[in-house]
């Protein structure tokens, strides 16, 4: 019917927006890793090719939260 | 005057190559920007159909009955052949020859990367280092290459033509070359409620990336879908190449993978002790009342390994798969008929995919390989005097 067809699209819509919220907890997440690691890299500037390689591992991971939440608004916007 | 400037004795050359990146700069800024109606403005992008299953990469192309050869499996073979390739004729002959400079692109970004994971392999896992770090670079060569290959010019845009079908929006094709290629007009789509649900399926926009550097076009082959040259009102276009890790598939097989050789890898190193991790009895007859917390730690601990498997294969998928279609829906914004972002945008963003690539490589390897040298460690040192 037509109505429940807007009325479906219109909700994926709303669904796939309210999904997104997460990945304010993914920016903050980043936001403390590079933070410490700064820090550190501050305080011991002789240990920076260690503290970068710990530093990306660590973004990849808070990142991958925020793709968590980027695949669910997909799934629910397309599937 | 002591030295002698040999720059001098070259005549100056124009460089050859950048004529060539920017006669396809201004061919994709035609294209995209339908300047003067070029070609009918057939070659602008077009909204890409988003299918999360993969499907067969030829109508018709079935290993087993049921079983088709997905446009997938077939990009993963072709990836792990190259890699092969790799091993095979670039990197063997020159550790057989001896030589002590390498001579070899190819060699020398081997080395540099086997000698950092070999140097992060042994500092994390110790005495069990050589098993792990065969598996986990197996591993990381595997994601690596997949993700490499992904950024190919030819993925995702080019296929066959398929009708339209379900919640997909259709468009109508145009033959080009005198009917040996279709491509999808991105401003005839097919209204969805005059399509026929069995005889003419609705029409698939595909995406089509018309970036500076590689002019990507939808080219759909005919197929027994849709199989003359007359032009489809309502079709889409299937790829035939489509990146190993967007299918979660490929990521969940990795991960279940990986998972096992870290019991395994237990065992190993433990003996059957190892699922003493997970079944903590003795500790409730030690300790009556404090066992019991670590009887359920351990229960825990093995529900966090079926919670590993499930992270392991969502954070490659996720990553790869809404990389893609995040290239795909840029580069086909239209503001009211005109693209603007469609000439320079998905240049950008495939070096963003190259990058995030290589670093979810990297990160699902470190981590396979941390998992396993926790799995070999005992984890009774706390409990007992010595270890187990």
């Amino acid at each position: 019917m037509e109505f429940n067809d807007i009325f479906l699209q219109a909700m994926r819509y709303i669904g796939a927006g309210l999904a997104v919220i997460g990945v304010a907890g993914a920016g903050a997440g980043i936001g403390i890793v590079v933070g410490g690691a700064v820090q550190a890299m501050a305080r011991n500037p002789d240990f920076t090719p260690t503290i970068q390689t710990n530093m990306i591992l660590g973004i990849a991971f808070a990142e991958a939260v925020a793709i968590y939440a980027l695949a669910v608004a997909l799934i629910i916007l397309f599937v | 005057m002591t030295t002698h400037d040999h720059a001098e004795d070259k005549p100056r050359r124009i460089g050859f190559k950048r004529w060539i990146f920017l006669g396809l700069m201004i061919l994709g800024a035609l294209m995209a920007w339908n300047v003067g109606g070029f070609w009918g403005g057939i070659w602008r992008p077009v909204p890409p159909a988003v299918i999360l299953p993969a499907e067969p990469a030829w109508p018709g192309l079935y290993l087993l009955p049921g079983v088709p050869l997905t446009n997938t499996m077939l990009s993963t073979l072709i990836a792990t052949l190259l890699l092969f390739a790799v091993a095979l004729f670039a990197v063997q002959p020159h550790v057989r020859s001896g030589q002590e400079v390498p001579s070899n692109f190819f060699y020398h970004v081997m080395e540099v990367g086997v000698e950092f994971f070999w140097n992060t392999a042994q500092s994390v896992a110790g005495k069990w280092a050589r098993p792990i770090f065969a598996f986990s670079m197996s591993i990381f060569l595997v994601v690596l290459m997949v993700n490499l290959f992904k950024l190919v010019p030819i993925h995702e845009t080019v296929g066959y033509v398929k009708k339209g079908h379900g919640n997909i929006q259709g468009y109508a094709t145009v033959p080009v070359f005198g009917g040996a290629l279709h491509l999808l007009d991105g401003s005839n789509p097919f209204p969805k409620d005059q399509r026929e649900e069995h005889s003419a399926e609705a029409s698939h926009a595909e995406g089509e990336d018309a970036s500076h550097s590689e002019s990507e076009a939808a080219h759909g082959e005919e197929s027994e879908y849709w199989n003359s040259t007359e032009p489809c009102p309502d079709c889409e276009i299937v790829p035939t190449f489509r990146g190993a890790a967007t299918d979660l598939n490929f990521t969940a097989s990795l991960a279940i993978v990986t998972m096992l050789m870290v019991q395994v890898f237990g065992v190993m190193a433990l003996g059957p002790g190892y699922f003493v991790k997970f079944f903590n009895v003795t500790t409730m007859i030690k300790k009556p009342i404090f066992g019991l917390i670590d009887f359920l730690v351990g229960i825990l601990e093995l529900i966090s390994e079926i919670a590993k498997v499930l992270s392991f294969s969502l954070r490659l998928f996720g990553v790869i798969f809404a990389g893609t279609l995040l290239l795909s829906i840029v580069s086909t914004l239209s503001f009211g008929g005109a693209q603007p972002t469609a000439f320079f945008v998905p240049g950008l963003l495939l070096g963003l995919e190259l990058f995030v690539g290589i670093i979810q490589a990297y990160v699902f390897s470190t981590l396979a390989l941390t998992f396993m040298s926790q799995a070999t460690v005992s984890h009774h040192g706390d409990d007992h005097a010595e270890a187990h």
